[in-house]
């Protein structure tokens, strides 16, 4: 009887071994990586109806954060502003810029000018801004420096663990109230040793204990 | 080590507990039902139909295939957002806004505060300005806001099958108006509902003087008022009483079910619960006496209930104002009553009035007769209530034609134009008028309705009727306060309203539903109409718009020409001549909510059927009629047929016959009832409806006439011969008749307020929280002191000696509840508050009868009669159908257990605990093992077996094959705040999660805003959970168990506050007070103990310590051996706890 199987096939296990090792070991790191919002979302910037540039109204023209997304500190949602917010200037400068025609239209018709959505939490994470924009977190945190770009990009990865990263230490997070819509001031633990007592006062003071349990995000 | 728990087996000594049966199969424990205990879940419900493991694993083979296929969208959909072009006032996008408006239902009306998420009405709450009901509603009004997004609602104007415009409809009314002029309205009836709207009776009036030929005629299928004849006659005025239970001590009710079907049900209720609850030994009770030959709510109530005809009413209060008023004229009319009363009964009861007065209230049903009502006035007129316990308020009379006036007239040929406004007259109208013929031999019908229903099938115009949150109007409550009804969105489909089409056709300058409310009122409010207007549209009622009360005087005199006819001789009733009662429903109401989803889903709140009504008659009819069943299978009106049946009870379809007219309908055989009395609920069986309420039910309509419209005599019911499977839950979930509700009479609960700590195993039960710490040495703690231990305990580590962890309970809060079972009336608005608030969908009568009902609060429902000794499964004296139970109610929900039995058994953490003591459900991570449902001790779990937001009912079982997604109508009315579950995913009571996070982030968002940002702990009462609000009783407390101060803990540390199930060592964060009944020793049907706790005496005390006071002297100490066999289970559990 002849030999079924060749000498080199006693290798054969091993190598099989090894190759599904490596393989599983690629897909595992390929999930990892390619799979999560870090790499999903950051870096998410869609082009807009309206090429509008957050670095030069806040910048060139000096307007707060809470011109425009007005109701931040009320709601839960943080508003896009109407179109009539816009029309407020717009009806004054480049009244007849063509980069401004859907603004125009919308604000004469009524009818919504199609914003992308850049930082979407998922349908069952209740995010809610005003509590953390009224107890002392920027909206840098999560968004970025946005005074800063003229196309909004998704900066962080805004997943689960972010989230919690921060409600396990909210300390390091904490902002002075009055900087939360400064977006280019610092965080209290990184202003030095004076900063990080206070950060620890306002954890003590306000009593912050943000939830860690599913009831804070899900319903 | 594997742990096994055995629960003792439920036998005659070991069971210990009282004798609750939820259905006649569990008192007389059919093989079947024994079964279905075993089981986790009633058969059927666990299982994948039709399909096996094979062919699953084939089909989702397929699926995996598909999905590889579709990896290339792996990137996030584009979303936009879409602001407003143009900025709308006061809406701020993620904040809820509130509307005062109101719910319209015949002569009254509920004050409603409306939340809409931008625009859209997704929830109605009472108006806690209207004071008499406290921001509570009912059951119909909770559910009234899904008929806004009903897909079978009337979308477009129609004559002839051809689309009218609106431009086209307000031509057509403006020349009926103008056609009719010259004839001064002769050749024009109108037909319209009962309505309290101000507006609509001013512009009736011009309409009148306008045209005075013109036939106006109203009709109401039921009759909600107390016939104003008999105040008319006993006081000589157009008068109504306005009932103050509050003040009442005692109460007589005749055949009133004033919880459920009198106008003003809502207030009663409420005032009722204040001279009801007792919040310490030193509190007054009242006393309720209920005769009536239904089983009502109010009945369930009584502590003293009189199974009585309908019919035999009359001679009862006869009996009563006999004795009361001492005199003779009455007694003629009580001839024959001995034979159903007794002689004592009447005294008695009549005495406990005499001995209360300005304190007792006499209530007649707006059914009987005005005799009755009558001789009810004359008790509460001479026993001086009046201005106490009951106010009469001057009423316009009606001037309106009834409908038979007008069928006389459209049989005459003098009506050419009939419109009909509101209603469904070719459905409800009395059969003897034959109104379908009638309507169609009108020439011109135009026909105003909300949907397509038998009336507008038959008429050539059909107007479709704006919803009341669509509508400009106004309405007046039972109390004659006006309060407006205010649209919360324009018109989905362009709808009308009545005052509209009025308007037109009256020709008035304005037909805008605004100006014309507006004018009513600020005649009325007089002053500056613009800010009289304002105040309106913002309080949500007009301030002293009441009906003033006024004095009345007894008229003897007039009173007695009431009685001038000799008195009929009392009929005696049979199975060949039998009482027929028709009632509204307690859900469909006249039938006017049949396609309403919610409210065809939710159980009836006695019978516990869902989605169908049924013939019901009394056990002895039932014997009589040869459908009672024998031996051990005695149940409700079925002889098992096999296992399968289950759950769903197989019900024999009778014929009944009334006056040679009839009507086919199952038959559920009713502990309770008046032995000759057939009760049956109207508002089903609609032959043209939409998609929900077709094929629910049989219609009782047509064997209604004019005489007999809510009492008939002479009926007979013979069986078909057929069958149909009802949708009964009320086998469902079963608690094995345990310790469940705990109940003592007033008397024991002043000697000893902690009697619930005497019932059941917790006062020998090991430590739950300590050796020495039971619940009966707990009570001998001060109240504060019991308050500020309930607060440490809920944040005990570890707990119970666990060694399974979980969090630390530190947050701000601990969250806890109260339910107060003395309060309870069984109403359900519960259950659907709750629905519509937490998205729960609706299943279908079929998964309803495979015990799928998705209902996070159910309303348990238990009959106990004294006689289910030995134990109630299979042993002696369980053999008949007890003929007159008490009933015990409990709303049970998730109880949000400390050491919550579901949370060690899930094998994905997909539920725990939170820092506020709260037993979480993340639905994103659930995988729907149902593992949690199975080790719940109160079965409050609940699971999404199929799709249900997602597939249509009809097709569930086609799975990704039948058609998916929902209309938008129906999606919009979701509450954005809470997510919508999918298929495969576990649900339960969150306390309403949503508003606990969103009342909680309020208050620090404004105390950080008003500089104190450390205050961040809610003040007691800001958050209410949708149960609570709604509790017309306010029987449910919620709140912060941290603060021994609030009032949930408060209520906890009353006496009578217990565990359900506590033994477990589970720590229920929902505590339950005991409830408490109040007979009157004199009575010959007083009972020393409560029914259910003389069964759990004969269960689980020797008979020689059975008596009056059974429980006294069964303490810790002597019951001690006996525990330590009985209650093994917990001894093991102590082991294993110190074991680790």
């Amino acid at each position: 009887m002849s030999k079924l199987f060749p000498k080199s096939a006693n290798k054969l296990p091993l190598q099989i071994i090894i190759y599904l090792g490596v393989l599983v070991g690629i897909a595992t790191a390929g999930v990892t990586y390619y799979m999560t919002p870090k790499y999903t979302r950051v870096g998410y910037a869609p082009l807009q109806p309206v090429p509008f540039s957050h670095a030069k109204h806040v910048q060139e023209v000096g307007l707060d954060c809470r011109y425009c997304h007005s109701n931040v500190d009320k709601s839960a949602h943080s508003n896009v502003p109407t179109s009539q917010t816009c029309m407020n200037c717009h009806n004054q400068i480049k009244t007849t810029s063509p980069l401004l025609a859907p603004v125009r239209e919308s604000a004469a018709t009524g009818k919504s000018v199609p914003w992308v959505w850049i930082h979407k939490t998922p349908d069952y994470a209740y995010f809610n801004h005003s509590i953390h924009v009224n107890r002392g977190i920027s909206c840098v945190e999560c968004h970025g420096k946005v005074n800063e770009m003229d196309v909004v990009t998704h900066t962080q990865p805004l997943s689960m663990s972010f989230c919690l990263e921060c409600h396990r230490n909210p300390a390091a997070a904490l902002r002075d109230p009055k900087d939360v819509f400064n977006l280019d001031s610092k965080r209290l633990a990184d202003q030095g040793e004076a900063g990080a007592k206070q950060a620890a006062a306002f954890v003590h003071d306000w009593k912050v204990k943000p939830p860690q349990s599913c009831s804070g995000c899900h319903r | 080590m594997k742990r096994i728990f055995e629960h003792p087996a439920p036998s005659a000594r070991e069971l210990n507990g009282p004798t609750y049966w939820r259905s006649l199969d569990e008192l007389a424990a059919s093989p079947g039902f024994v079964d279905q205990l075993k089981r986790e879940f009633p058969q059927g419900a666990a299982e994948l139909d039709g399909v096996d493991r094979r062919h699953f694993m084939k089909i989702m083979a397929a699926s995996f295939a598909l999905g590889g296929v579709g990896l290339a969208g792996c990137r996030r959909p584009e979303v936009n957002i879409l602001p407003f072009g143009k900025s709308v006032e006061g809406i701020i996008p993620g904040l809820p806004q509130y509307y005062a408006t109101a719910m319209p239902l015949r002569q009254s009306a509920i004050p409603l505060l409306a939340e809409t998420h931008q625009g859209r009405p997704t929830k109605l709450e009472g108006n806690p300005t209207y004071t008499p009901h406290g921001g509570a509603s009912s059951l119909l009004a909770q559910a009234s806001i899904l008929d806004l997004y009903d897909p079978d609602r009337a979308t477009a104007h129609r004559k002839g099958g051809a689309v009218l415009k609106a431009e086209a409809v307000n031509d057509l009314l403006a020349s009926v108006g103008k056609t009719y002029t010259a004839s001064q309205g002769a050749g024009l009836a109108f037909l319209a509902d009962q309505s309290s709207s101000p507006t609509r009776a001013r512009l009736v009036k011009k309409l009148r003087r306008k045209l005075p030929k013109a036939v106006w005629a109203e009709y109401e299928p039921v009759n909600d008022e107390p016939p104003i004849a008999a105040a008319r006659a006993v006081f000589g005025a157009d008068v109504k009483p306005i009932y103050q239970f509050a003040k009442a001590k005692r109460i007589l009710s005749l055949d009133a079910d004033f919880f459920h079907a009198e106008s003003g049900s809502l207030y009663y209720a409420r005032e009722f619960a204040k001279g009801r609850r007792v919040k310490s030994k030193d509190d007054a009770m009242n006393r309720l006496y209920v005769a009536e030959s239904a089983f009502t709510l109010t009945g369930s109530m009584a502590d003293h209930r009189l199974r009585l005809a309908s019919s035999h009413m009359l001679a009862l209060a006869a009996a009563i104002g006999t004795k009361t008023l001492d005199t003779e004229i009455l007694k003629p009319l009580t001839d024959g009553l001995d034979a159903f009363v007794s002689q004592k009964w009447v005294e008695e009861c009549a005495q406990d009035l005499i001995d209360h007065k300005g304190a007792s209230l006499v209530v007649a049903g707006a059914h009987l007769p005005p005799q009755v009502h009558a001789i009810a006035y004359a008790i509460n007129a001479l026993l001086g209530n009046i201005g106490q316990t009951v106010d009469f308020v001057a009423v316009e009379p009606a001037s309106a034609a009834s409908i038979s006036d007008l069928a006389a007239a459209v049989k005459s040929g003098s009506v050419k134009t009939l419109v009909i406004l509101g209603g469904n007259p070719a459905y409800n109208a009395p059969a003897d008028l034959d109104w379908a013929k009638l309507q169609v031999s009108v020439a011109d019908v135009i026909c105003l309705g909300y949907a397509a229903d038998e009336t507008s099938a038959l008429a050539g115009t059909q107007l479709a009727a704006a919803h009341y949150l669509e509508s400009w109007g106004d309405a007046r409550t039972a109390d004659g306060t006006v309060v407006p009804v205010q649209p919360m969105i324009l018109p989905l489909f362009g709808g009308i309203t009545q005052i509209e089409v009025l308007a037109r056709i009256a020709g008035e300058a304005s037909a805008d539903g605004y100006a014309l409310v507006s004018d009513t009122i600020t005649a009325l409010a007089g002053g500056d109409a613009d800010k009289a207007m304002r105040r309106f549209l913002h309080d949500g009622i007009l301030a002293g718009s009441a009906f003033a009360k006024t004095a009345v005087n007894f008229d003897q005199r007039g009173a007695r020409a009431l009685f001038r006819d000799d008195p009929k001789k009392i009929e005696t009733f049979s199975a060949k001549n039998l009482e027929v009662r028709f009632v509204t429903d307690h859900k469909m109401d006249d039938g006017r909510f049949n396609n309403n989803g919610w409210l065809q889903e939710c159980p009836d709140p006695i019978t516990k059927i869902s989605w169908d009504n049924a013939i019901l008659v009394s056990p002895k009819l039932g014997k009589e009629l040869g459908i009672y069943p024998q031996g051990s299978k005695l149940q409700i009106a079925r002889v098992e047929e096999n296992e399968f049946s289950i759950g769903k009870e197989n019900s024999r379809i009778f014929e009944l016959s009334v006056g040679g007219r009839k009507i086919k309908g199952p038959v559920h055989i009713q502990p309770g009832l008046s032995n000759y009395t057939v009760v049956v609920p109207l508002g089903y069986g609609r032959t043209v409806t939409g998609h929900v309420g077709k094929g629910a039910g049989f219609n009782a309509y047509p064997a209604r006439t004019v005489a007999g419209s809510d009492v008939a005599t002479g009926g007979t019911l013979t069986d078909t011969g057929t069958r149909l499977l009802l949708a009964n839950t009320q086998e469902h979930w079963s608690m094995e008749g345990r310790d469940i509700v705990r109940e003592a009479n007033f008397d024991e609960y002043q000697k000893n307020p902690g009697y619930v700590d005497d019932i059941g195993t917790e006062s020998h039960s090991p430590a739950i929280y300590g050796a020495d710490k039971t619940p009966t040495n707990d009570n001998k703690l001060s109240r504060e002191d019991r308050a500020k231990q309930t607060t440490a305990r809920a944040k005990e580590i570890p707990r119970g000696g666990s060694m399974y962890a979980t969090p630390k309970f530190d947050g701000h809060h601990q969250w806890g509840m109260s339910i107060d079972l003395n309060t309870c009336i069984g109403c359900n608005a519960c259950v659907v508050a709750c629905q519509a608030e937490n998205n729960i969908p609706i299943v279908g009568k079929d998964q309803v009868m495979r015990g799928r009902e998705m209902h996070w609060i159910r309303l348990d429902r238990y009959y106990s009669d004294g006689r289910a000794e030995g134990g109630a499964f299979g042993g002696e004296g369980n053999r008949e159908i007890p003929e007159d139970p008490q009933v015990s109610l409990q709303p049970v929900a998730c109880a949000q257990c400390e050491l919550a039995p579901c949370e060690v058994v899930c094998p994905v953490n997909a539920t725990v605990h939170d820092e506020e003591g709260l037993n979480t459900m993340a639905y994103n991570r659930c995988i729907g093992t149902r593992y949690c449902a199975n080790n719940c001790p109160y079965k409050v779990r609940r699971f999404n077996f199929f799709d249900f937001n997602q597939r249509q009912l009809d097709s569930l079982y086609l799975g990704q094959l039948g058609p998916k997604g929902m209309p938008e109508l129906v999606k919009m009315v979701k509450n954005p705040e809470v997510t919508v579950r999918m298929r495969g995913v576990m649900e339960k009571c969150t306390y309403c999660v949503q508003r606990i996070q969103n009342g909680k982030i309020q208050h620090k968002v404004a105390m950080a805003q008003a500089g104190r940002p450390g205050d961040v702990v809610v003040p007691d009462g800001t958050i209410k959970t949708a149960c609570q609000q709604v509790c017309p009783v306010e029987a449910i407390e919620f709140g912060n168990i941290d603060d021994p101060k609030s009032a949930v803990s408060l209520a906890k540390a009353r006496e009578q506050d217990y565990s359900l199930l506590g033994y477990l060592n589970i720590r229920p964060r929902t505590t339950y007070l005991g409830k408490l009944r109040n007979p009157n020793p004199k009575m010959p049907d007083y009972q020393s103990l409560p029914l259910s706790r003389v069964e759990y005496n004969s269960k689980n005390h020797p008979p020689s310590d059975h008596g009056a006071h059974g429980h006294e002297g069964h303490g810790p100490a002597p019951a001690a051996p006996k525990a330590e066999k009985k209650h093994g289970m917990i001894d093991t559990a102590k082991t294993l706890g110190g074991l680790s």
